[in-house]
């Protein structure tokens, strides 16, 4: 079944392009569909679901070699629900009134979600180098998607820092498949615990992870990230911020980390640098920003820096509070990029200085981001504060004290940057000339509430979730700790 | 039965105290008559049990604390002594309170006072008794502040200190909690004072009571209150309830929760704190130029005498400091009584103003005579019998205390001569002219209570055998204590004392030309006006040099706030906005740039990760 998760976007991709009258036009409502199907039953059906064979006829004939697995099944909803969110905003923004540019998004965000799907559920290095380059492209295509100048920069660099990150990965594969002879995650995994560590091991790990660091914007790997994430369309920075580089960079990050290079202590260590470092760099820049989006494409790179902290611990807890910690953050900075994609349409202007209380224009979206930014910052009982808390305690009871302070004073500046967001947009006196806002038109608050929603909702119902979605994780992850 | 009664002592005053506040205030004359009816009542229930004694204790709070209560001769005495004159005093306000701000509060206050005492005297575990201890603060500052619009800050002043002294009074009980390993049974309590540790639980227990009673460094709320409060307060609470409680706690502390012996240094600082009491309390009262103020200040003076006796811890000591502690409550109720109807006919205290009323009060003038003559020691009244007892103890001890004990006599006899002629005799002043004698519900008690004073004294037997000498008990050491001193030196030191003051009386009204002057050779001494302008400056003040402690600990702590807010809201903030700019600058928008920063940092970790494999 999991191979349906790839085969039907890619399917409907050509069925939309189909030259036939009337297709365009279907196209964005199908991919809406698509993608609330695939939510929906990720939500519901246990992993066991995915791994079973496919109906004769359809997937038996594509081999391709799938697995889903508790992991798999957190990433699969994160993918769909931030999708959902992506889709929604960008319904009416993007393309304009242009019924073709329109459906050329939802064949490329189709794409997209296809490969991320693959990512979550390939099996082998060489595969997910693939489907790697299947997101890329396709978030290439679409942070330019309006030929915007700005935009086209940001896709710019993003190509070229995606490129450098390509040639590290596939110079890893290579020598993966030079040192095990096959690029399956176990054969792999075998052959780095089995032989004696050599400098080309070293070599092909660092490499690979490195490469995983820029996909995932961390510091300081992270040069692209503001410009692409700001300068994007606002259905599509929700997209990539929410899930694309989360998926591409701090998935499979964990992923390889937990299944094939397992938890040295040099990766454990490396991985904590770069998390603190990512931390407090992505919180103190974010502090200065004037532009909105680029203030939360800042945060996403510290809250990031948080998911590889709770990896870096080192210990199940760790696992389980990064992948919480990449799921919560996927529900709450969508819903900010959806809260500040809102803010930018009705008054146009995404500069904070030239904001100021529009809670009392935008009651909803200012309340929205109000619950997203303190699930950011970790208050109860919002989501983040159990995704956060179960870093902490990771990180504590691996004795890494150090950077379980860091990561609770870092919460301060999270705290300061959001608050002061919040101060200089939403609350205050309103800012002359923005008397005739009006409320965010309902293809942003939509998504927007069932977002806050989930936020509470997860915050609240916090043991339901845990039992069924995040403990799991725990058992599936051989958690092999080399020195 | 026994069990009942001794609930109804609590609780009649308490309900009749809770429904003097609710019962409108047009219904003339019905909050007067519950405080009445309630009043009577209590006295009649304590007449009916005094002489039993029962104990009783029901499961309380937990923690092994119970609500244990015993009734036997001491707590039936006191809650007699606080039963009478809360009916004596009552009836007076009925009249004195009449067309006054605050009746219905002040009735309240005054009946849940009663219930408070009621409770803390009979109790028979401390926590109870701190329980009704604390209850007390709640009506002192209730009496206070309905005084006038001003009165909260005296208020706010004896509820500071006297939540501190009863803070002391908590600790203290914790201490015995540990010493005794949980035992908190009074009647069961019999620690020795041979540890650090006992003495200091005896030392805050003593501080709770001896401040309940009024004593220096604990008082200097009184006089304050005197001012501020309604009079009938100050009659009640300072001058009777307050002084019984808190010497009642004393004495037990000293007879039978603790080992209190002779010559122990607990009991020559108790020693200590009672005559410094007496000299410097009398020394501020003796010049004074209001009625209310100058008794109050005697009203402190006089607790040294008891705290003086009781600490001696010799018999005759004991049994004159107590003596004086029932003794005292009589005539100093009385003599605020008789400051209330001069207050009440004339409208002033100050002695300036008054003057030549004995002739047009004669009943009340006749009542402050003899109340008078009794604070001031002389014979045959109660005052006498009981000082002289108190001299005899000291004198046991040492011959200082003694000595401080008789220049207190002698500075308070010459201060109420000094009052008595100012105020009743002399020239008649203009303001006072044809002043009516007092109404009769006001002189009654008044009359009731002169009258004990003078019963008290001639029959001195009466209240010794009955009500003094049993609580005592094996201590008594088979003395009796009855009748005339037996030391002749006693009383011609006594006597001349008293002729002393008289002298220095007459003395001092020819120097000054006027009554209100008598005292004024003394006030302008060399070396003693000084301390008398500081001491009126509130500069002596305990409260005032405590405020004065605690504003320069809060500027500190303000000072300290001060850096702890510039560390959080300027250095932190400073350096992180510092390190932003920092971070931004790096931030060229260049991709080379972060080429090269992602190859720089390839670079570190696959040379972190070779490092490892060596």
């Amino acid at each position: 079944m999991a191979s349906l998760l790839v085969l039907i976007p890619l399917f409907a991709v050509i069925v939309m392009n189909l030259p036939l009258k009337g297709m365009r036009e279907l196209s964005f409502p199908a991919a809406l569909l698509l993608i609330i199907a695939q939510t929906g039953l990720a939500f519901m059906m246990p992993p066991s679901f995915w791994n079973m064979a496919p109906p004769s006829g359809i997937g038996s004939n594509f081999s391709l070699n799938f697995t889903v697995d508790a992991l798999g099944v957190v990433m699969l909803i994160s993918i769909g629900l931030v999708s959902f969110a992506a889709i929604i905003s960008g319904w009416r923004t993007i393309g304009g009134t242009d019924q073709t540019q329109k459906a050329d998004f939802a064949s490329i965000l189709l794409l997209c979600i296809a490969g991320m799907n693959g990512i979550v559920m390939v099996n082998d290095l060489f595969s997910l180098y693939v489907f790697l380059e299947i997101v890329a492209v396709a978030s290439f295509v679409l942070i330019s998607f309006h030929r915007d100048i700005w935009a086209l920069e940001g896709a710019f660099k993003y190509i070229i820092m995606s490129a450098v990150a390509t040639i590290m990965m596939l110079a890893s594969i290579g020598l993966l498949l030079m040192l095990a002879g096959d690029t399956s995650f176990a054969t792999v995994a075998a052959a780095l615990k089995s032989s004696d560590r050599n400098f080309l091991m070293v070599l092909a790990v660092g490499l690979f992870t490195v490469g995983l660091f820029i996909k995932g914007g961390l510091v300081p790997f992270h040069g692209w990230l503001p410009d692409a994430y700001s300068t994007a369309p606002s259905g599509v920075s929700v997209l990539l911020a929410g899930i694309v580089t989360k998926t591409t960079g701090v998935y499979t990050l964990i992923r390889l980390v937990t299944s094939v290079f397992g938890f040295t202590e040099s990766v454990m260590s490396i991985l904590l640098a770069v998390g603190l470092i990512s931390i407090v760099v992505g919180a103190l820049a974010a502090l200065g920003q004037k532009d909105f989006k680029r203030m939360l494409a800042y945060s996403s790179i510290s809250q990031v820096g948080y998911i590889i902290l709770g990896l870096g611990a080192g210990n199940a807890y760790g696992v389980m509070g990064a992948v919480f910690h990449l799921f919560n953050h996927s529900i709450f900075k969508s819903q900010l990029f959806i809260n500040s994609a809102a803010v930018e349409e009705q008054t146009g202007t995404r500069d904070m200085d030239k904001l100021g209380g529009l809670g009392s224009k935008m009651p909803v979206t200012s309340t929205t981001s109000l619950i997203a930014l303190l699930s950011t910052v970790g208050i109860p009982p919002f989501s983040g504060f159990w995704s956060k808390l179960i870093i902490i305690i990771a990180l504590w009871q691996s004795a890494n004290y150090f950077s379980a302070l860091v990561a609770v004073v870092a919460s301060v500046i999270t705290l300061a940057y959001f608050l002061s967001m919040q101060r200089r947009v939403f609350f205050g006196k309103l800012r002359a000339g923005l008397e005739n806002i009006t409320e965010a038109k309902l293809g942003n608050l939509v998504p927007a509430i069932i977002l806050a929603l989930i936020t509470i909702a997860v915050g609240v119902c916090f043991p339901y979730i845990l039992e069924k979605f995040i403990l799991p994780i725990k058992d599936i992850i051989p958690l092999v700790i080399k020195n | 039965m026994i069990e009942k009664l001794m609930f109804a002592l609590i609780a009649i005053p308490a309900i009749a105290g809770v429904l003097a506040l609710v019962v409108p205030s047009r219904i003339r004359g019905a909050r007067e008559f519950i405080a009445m009816l309630a009043t009577i009542l209590n006295l009649f229930i304590i007449i009916a049990l005094f002489g039993k004694t029962h104990s009783f204790s029901y499961p309380w709070v937990g923690f092994g604390l119970e609500f244990s209560m015993r009734l036997y001769h001491f707590s039936s005495f006191i809650i007699l002594a606080s039963a009478g004159f809360s009916f004596l005093i009552c009836m007076y306000s009925t009249t004195f309170m009449m067309n006054k701000n605050h009746v219905g509060q002040f009735y309240a206050y005054l009946l849940l006072s009663v219930a408070m005492v009621n409770g803390a005297v009979l109790a028979d575990n401390l926590v109870v008794l701190l329980f009704f201890w604390e209850g007390l603060l709640l009506t002192l500052f209730g009496m206070i502040i309905i005084g006038h619009k001003g009165a909260y800050k005296t208020a706010v002043k004896a509820f500071i200190i006297a939540g501190v002294t009863d803070l002391c009074l908590m600790l203290g009980i914790g201490l015995v909690f540990y010493i005794t390993k949980g035992n908190l049974t009074i009647s069961k309590l019999n620690i020795p004072l041979d540890t650090a540790l006992a003495s200091t639980a005896f030392i805050l227990i003593m501080i709770g009571a001896i401040s309940k009673a009024g004593s220096m460094p604990f008082h200097s709320w009184i006089p304050d209150a005197a001012v501020d409060a309604p009079l009938p307060f100050m009659a009640f609470l300072p001058a009777a309830l307050e002084k019984l409680l808190g010497i009642y706690l004393l004495a037990r502390i000293s007879l039978d929760m603790f080992q209190l012996t002779a010559f122990s240094w607990v009991s020559t600082l108790m020693m200590v704190i009672g005559s410094l009491t007496i000299l410097f309390a009398v020394m501020m009262a003796l010049v004074q130029k209001d009625y209310k103020k100058l008794l109050s200040y005697h009203a402190i003076s006089q607790v040294g005498y008891m705290i003086l006796g009781i600490g001696t811890a010799v018999p005759a000591g004991i049994v004159g400091g107590l003596f004086h502690m029932i003794n005292h409550a009589m005539y100093k109720s009385c003599l605020f009584l008789t400051g209330g109807s001069v207050e009440k006919q004339t409208g002033t205290t100050d002695l300036a103003r008054l003057g030549g009323i004995g002739k047009y009060m004669p009943v009340t003038f006749t009542c402050f005579i003899i109340a008078a003559a009794a604070i001031s020691g002389v014979p045959p009244l109660n005052g006498f019998f009981s000082k002289e007892l108190v001299y005899d103890g000291a004198l046991e001890r040492h011959w200082i205390f003694y000595a401080a004990a008789l220049l207190g006599s002698f500075l308070t006899a010459a201060s109420f001569l000094k009052l008595g002629h100012a105020a009743y005799l002399g020239k008649e002043s203009p303001a006072v002219r044809n002043v009516k004698e007092a109404p009769m519900p006001m002189l009654i008690p008044m009359i009731v209570i002169a009258g004990g004073c003078v019963l008290f004294g001639l029959y001195n037997p009466l209240p010794l055998n009955n009500l003094i000498q049993p609580i005592l008990g094996d201590k008594l050491e088979g003395h009796n204590y009855t009748g005339w001193p037996h030391s002749v030196f006693l009383v011609v030191m006594t006597l001349v004392a008293l002729a002393a003051a008289y002298a220095n009386h007459l003395f001092g009204v020819r120097k000054a030309g006027k009554a209100i002057g008598a005292s004024d050779h003394i006030h302008h001494a060399p070396g003693l006006s000084e301390i008398y302008d500081a001491a009126e400056k509130g500069l002596l003040d305990p409260y005032n040099i405590g405020l004065k402690i605690a504003g320069f600990i809060a500027s500190l702590a303000w000072r300290i706030d001060r850096g702890v807010d510039w560390l959080y809201d300027t250095l932190t903030v400073e350096s992180a906005y510092d390190l932003t700019d920092i971070i931004k600058e790096q931030h060229t928008g260049k991709y080379s740039t972060y080429i090269i920063w992602s190859l720089v940092g390839l670079l570190v970790i696959i040379l972190y990760f070779s490092i490892s494999l060596i």
